[in-house]
């Protein structure tokens, strides 16, 4: 799916303020910031970077707890969401969406996502 | 009915536990053996004190940006979620309807998180706490 056209499938989730995509580094590669938000691409860049991190911390997280407990169902990892008091962050492969918590679904992202990154 | 067994009442609940702020107490219910419990726990704590740090840094690039205080975070694997709100964490089947169904009972039953509870958390590390966070 083209760039521009993921990050408008992302900002049809319910809740969506921001959509953004970013290198496997973390940099932010591409966004698009719905009017009126206090969120700014400095802050997605920065959570760009954090998703990145994140995703890594769980999917190492989630081998190792398959490997030491034998419980599978982890790995490969789908996704990482970060909650915060208004909004959350959901972030998967190179793209991540920004929802308001009054009106999160967030399987819904984690769908949106993962056809973003087929 | 205390919350987790109240999200244990959920079909495709798997577990749902409560850890301490230390990391290594712990109350659970579900299919997890104590030393994966135990293990959870830490894990669950580590994680909130990272996501709690990097919300830190975001709002200091922008104030009152909505993120402050980190209230938890989700896990999303092929076929398992954890999902963390405050010191609650739970692992679910992925079934259609149920992360959104548990996320909405643990925001309402849990209630905001406030930075009360990261005090708490930094408090066993002893010393000065404000001095040490701010």
């Amino acid at each position: 799916m083209g760039d521009l056209m993921s990050l408008d499938q992302l900002m049809k989730v319910p809740g969506a303020v921001a959509a953004f995509q970013y290198s496997d580094k973390g940099d932010l590669v591409e966004h698009t910031i719905r009017e009126g938000t206090e969120l700014t691409p400095q802050v997605l860049d920065l959570l760009a970077h954090t998703c990145v991190a994140n995703m890594a911390i769980a999917a190492m997280e989630g081998k190792g707890w398959e490997a030491l407990t034998g419980q599978p169902g982890f790995a490969p990892l789908q996704g990482f969401s970060l909650i915060g008091l208004d909004w959350s962050t959901v972030a998967g492969g190179n793209h991540g969406v920004v929802l308001r918590n009054r009106d999160v679904d967030y399987e819904a992202a984690f769908a949106a996502l993962s056809q973003c990154n087929e | 009915m205390r919350i987790i067994s109240q999200l244990m009442a959920i079909p495709g609940v798997v577990a749902a536990g409560e850890y301490a702020f230390r990391g290594d107490r712990y109350s659970y219910e579900g299919h997890l053996s104590p030393e994966a419990a135990r293990m959870a726990s830490i894990l669950c704590r580590a994680n909130t004190l990272s996501v709690n740090m990097q919300t830190e840094i975001l709002d200091s690039f922008a104030e009152e940006c909505g993120c402050k205080p980190a209230q938890g975070w989700i896990v999303r694997g092929r076929a398992v979620t954890v999902c963390v709100i405050g010191n609650i964490f739970c692992f679910i089947q992925n079934k259609e309807g149920l992360l959104n169904d548990v996320m909405t009972v643990m925001r309402a039953k849990v209630g905001d998180i406030g930075d009360d509870m990261m005090m708490s958390m930094y408090a066993k590390i002893g010393g000065d706490v404000n001095e040490k966070l701010y």
